[in-house]
């Protein structure tokens, strides 16, 4: 162990570049197996807002020569991408001309900052009760009282978000309904905007907690079920060291290492993973991008949340290959298990 | 002083069937200084009494009556914490299963250090240092073994580090719970020493368990004999094998197989004429397989044949990481040879077409191990054992099946009414290997490659299945290669000896000769580590293990094979 060896990371970096660049092939291609057409939706748009088009056709045929609708297939895919590399999706349809890549700039910190907080703090959460499920000294309170809550694992974030609302914001009125932040602050490094956002994001990070906190316990649970009869831990116990210090380093250290992988596998999810939380609070992250986007038919803007949300994954999941091999030393750097 | 003393002792376990027995009235002390050893059959009750006096017996077991005492210390009423600190303090376990006995995610020298400092609160890093130094040096361990993870050392290194974990706080009783039931022989005459040194050097009790009474002659004064819980025999290791009292003793005893000593096997039952297809042609041969992995030669280039005229077994000998069970891969077609060619009845396997490669499969079968690895768990033996005979399709209706499942149970003395309808959990270990034999049976295959079939097996059931096997080749005239590091058995039930020696034959020939009369050193080592169940005979004679060990490393290699002798339809040439 020690260092990273230089062709292991190189071996990692070809894999990400390939993974992302079959993702983002595959993104270009399935839009044009769709019949529908870009430039007729946006005539269609245009139609609604002013009843009638003149010059229908002219226009179409500008538009399709816009979004170069017109060149060969390879020579869109040349350009196509071309411009991913350089994070350049285009311009909306739904909202024309506004850049794809200003669109999920802007959401992307919100969604970010939410999703990232509440899965980190929920695993954390989760992990930590699955483990305490299992340990057979935890307080038999304990034991009785988690599976109960984890009822709420059951219940569709829309139906506990919705709940959580009429609760906590339209009853108890100690939170706010709906938005990323306050009307009235003005967005920016101050602390009355950092306090709103915090107050805000509240509630779906809440809904988000207790709807997914169940995932993590339960496998955490049936893992430190595997470890608590390992020899290990019966050595453990007969050297005589302090239960909590074989919890923490004997069980817990072994049980959470799968858990570590599918971490990797959530964070990448993340971004589009809780569309409808976003959805009912009015957060305006990526998840409400993507929602609107569909309803939209806005392909351009769809493209660019699903190759961040591809780019997310494959990176987290570069990430852990990196830093798996120092939490486990049985993994090696050449990928070998030992 | 006792150290221990164990008075009417009964643990029960209550099950949703009714309350079981798991040990009753159990009586027994040991004084300092003193070797006791606990043996019997898996469930006889053997790791429940340790666990009993660890207080640390798994839920639901409870004790149901009778004391514990640690000398001074009543262990069946002390508080929670005060019992935590008795624990390597005053008596130490070292439990079954070296592989998985130590945390793999921590340094070893960690685990040391912090069984220490949970008895000595924080302890000077020097201080620390030189103790684990010591601890290391104690039981023969290079000073730079600490630094490492668990995966890093070998098994019998493992077991190392867990007996200088057992006595680094010079407990008064230390409990080894079959220490060696992983190891082979070498390496178990090796860490036995070093548990005896150790013993005898911090002057503490020893209990050991296990279930081989040739171990338990070369290491204890004093033996207790169980069954089903209960206490048969107690004495003097000494007037317990030469006058055993109680009928199960003597079996225990008898079930030893010795080297040059009367077979187990018995009678063999009687031969069905067997027809084989193509007589001319070698039923499988090695032509100079090599097998290397990442540079290092595992198995050095050999040629043989078998030839099919005839059933025969051909024993493969040597310790772990001799290269012996690489050549059963390479016989299975599982791993291809780094150079050379292995062929059955003529054809290259690498080679074979699809439907080939089936009738090979079909032909050539496999024993394991593990007997508890090699069942799907969700699936009934019946399903088990049917399955591949559907699928190679040999069925031809439910009722047929039927009949050769009941033939293939019978075949390995199972009783198919009792066995067929239950899961592979509800079975014993014994009972499993011989149902993967029956599976195997059931394909009616000219070869089986027996790999360490009986290793994990209890010591009075292990000649039972040998027999099982060995019948299987006059029976059903089929061909074994039987893998092993057991040389007792091998000279009973081979027509030949291979034995392995880092990836080389170092001897070979008919079993009377090689293993009755080893010529080469390291054939001479592996038949002085075989436990005897004869206490007058000694352990691995006037060397200690780590001694032959040096002798054989410091040896030339190249030194060439020593032949004993020939077998008709078995040829060997290791090209040198």
């Amino acid at each position: 162990m020690g260092r990273i060896p230089r062709s292991y990371l190189l071996n990692r970096v070809v894999t990400l570049l390939i993974t992302v660049w079959i993702a983002a092939t595959l993104i270009w291609i399935i839009p044009r197996l769709s019949p529908v057409d870009p430039a007729d939706i946006m005539l269609g748009r245009m139609a609604a807002g002013a009843g009638a088009v003149e010059n229908a056709d002219q226009i179409l045929a500008q538009l399709r020569e816009n979004f170069g609708l017109n060149d060969p297939l390879v020579v869109q895919y040349v350009k196509y991408i071309r411009n991913v590399v350089t994070f350049d999706f285009g311009l909306s349809t739904a909202t024309f001309p506004t850049q794809v890549s200003t669109l999920i700039a802007r959401a992307l910190p919100w969604t970010v900052g939410l999703m990232l907080l509440s899965v980190i703090i929920t695993f954390f959460i989760g992990n930590a009760l699955g483990a305490l499920m299992a340990w057979d000294r935890s307080p038999k309170l304990v034991r009785v009282a988690i599976p109960v809550a984890m009822v709420f694992t059951s219940i569709p974030p829309i139906l506990s978000g919705l709940l959580l609302m009429w609760l906590l914001a339209a009853k108890l009125r100690w939170f706010p309904l709906t938005g990323a932040y306050g009307l009235t602050v003005e967005p920016g490094w101050t602390w009355g905007f950092v306090q709103s956002v915090i107050h805000h994001g509240f509630l779906p990070a809440l809904s988000i907690v207790i709807v997914t906190f169940g995932f993590w316990a339960l496998g955490m649970r049936g893992l430190m079920i595997t470890v608590q009869g390992e020899d290990y831990v019966t050595l453990a116990k007969a050297k005589g060291l302090r239960p909590r210090y074989i919890l923490y380093r004997y069980m817990i250290r072994n049980a959470i290492l799968p858990q570590i992988t599918a971490f990797a596998l959530k964070i990448g999810l993340l971004v589009a993973g809780q569309v409808l939380v976003e959805r009912i609070f009015a957060y305006n992250g990526m998840g409400k991008l993507l929602y609107d986007a569909i309803l939209d038919q806005d392909f351009p803007v769809i493209q660019g949340v699903s190759f961040v949300i591809i780019l997310m994954t494959a990176v987290s999941v570069f990430l852990v290959d990196l830093v798996y091999p120092f939490v486990d030393p049985r993994i090696r750097h050449d990928g070998v298990e030992t | 002083m006792n150290v221990l003393d164990v008075t009417d002792l009964s643990i029960d376990f209550p099950t949703a069937r009714g309350v079981v027995h798991a040990l009753a009235d159990l009586s027994f002390s040991v004084a300092r200084g003193r070797r006791l050893g606990i043996i019997g059959e898996s469930g006889s009750g053997k790791t429940t009494t340790a666990l009993a006096v660890m207080r640390m017996l798994a839920s639901p077991g409870f004790v149901s009556g009778g004391s514990i005492r640690l000398g001074d210390q009543d262990v069946l009423t002390l508080p929670e914490d005060r019992m935590r600190r008795t624990r390597l303090r005053r008596v130490s376990y070292i439990p079954q299963g070296a592989m998985n006995s130590l945390n793999p995610v921590m340094r070893v020298e960690d685990q040391l250090k912090d069984a220490i400092v949970a008895h000595e609160g924080r302890t000077e890093r020097d201080a620390l240092r030189t103790r684990l130094a010591d601890a290391f040096a104690g039981v023969g361990l290079p000073e730079h073994a600490g630094s490492l993870y668990p995966h890093e050392l070998s098994g019998g290194m493992k077991q190392r580090v867990c007996i200088a974990l057992g006595v680094i706080l010079n407990p008064d009783l230390v409990i080894a719970d079959e220490p060696t039931s992983a190891l082979d022989v070498v390496t178990q005459r090796q860490v036995m020493q070093t548990l005896k040194d150790v013993q005898e050097r911090i002057g503490a009790a020893l209990i050991l368990i296990g279930h081989d009474m040739g171990l338990m002659a070369q290491t204890v004064d004093e033996l207790v004999v169980l069954k089903d819980g209960v206490l048969v025999e107690h004495g003097d290791t000494r007037r317990v094998i030469e006058k055993p009292h109680h009928p199960y003793t003597r079996e225990l005893v008898a079930s030893v197989p010795l080297v040059g000593g009367e077979s187990f096997l018995g009678t063999s039952a009687a031969a069905q004429e067997i027809t084989r297809s193509r007589k001319d042609l070698a039923l499988l041969e090695f032509e100079n397989v090599q097998k290397d992995y990442a540079g290092i030669t595992a198995l050095h280039p050999m040629s043989f044949s078998l030839s099919g005229d005839e059933p025969r077994i051909i024993s493969i000998v040597g310790q772990s990481g001799s290269g012996k069970s690489t050549m059963g891969s390479i016989m299975l077609g599982f791993n291809p040879p780094s150079t050379g060619r292995v062929l059955f009845e003529g054809r290259d396997i690498a080679r074979m077409s699809p439907q080939q490669s089936r009738v090979f499969r079909k032909n050539v079968q496999a024993v394991f191990q593990d007997p508890y690895a090699c069942f799907n768990p969700f699936y009934r033996v019946d399903h088990a054992l049917g399955f591949p005979f559907r699928r190679f399709g040999y069925a031809t209706s439910d009722a047929q099946v039927q009949d050769r499942m009941y033939e293939a149970c019978q075949a390995v003395g199972l009783d198919p009414d009792l066995i067929l309808r239950r899961y592979p959990h509800e079975l014993s270990g014994g009972q499993r290997q011989r149902l993967i034999v029956a599976r195997a049976l059931m394909l009616n295959p000219k070869l089986l490659i027996a790999d360490e079939p009986v290793s994990m097996v209890d010591a009075s059931l292990r000649a039972t299945i040998l027999k099982n096997i060995y019948d299987l080749k006059d029976s059903h005239g089929i061909s074994i290669f039987y893998i092993t590091h057991d040389l007792a058995t091998a000279y009973h039930v081979s027509d030949y000896v291979m034995v392995l020696y880092k990836g080389q034959v170092v001897e070979a020939g008919p079993p009377k000769e090689v293993i009755g009369d080893p010529q080469h050193p390291y054939t001479q080592l592996l038949i002085a580590s075989i436990p005897w169940p004869d206490p007058d005979r000694e352990w691995g004679g006037t060397t200690t293990a780590a001694e032959d060990i040096a002798a054989l490393d410091a040896m030339d290699h190249d030194a060439p094979t020593v032949f004993r002798g020939d077998v008709p339809g078995f040829t060997l040439d290791v090209g040198k």
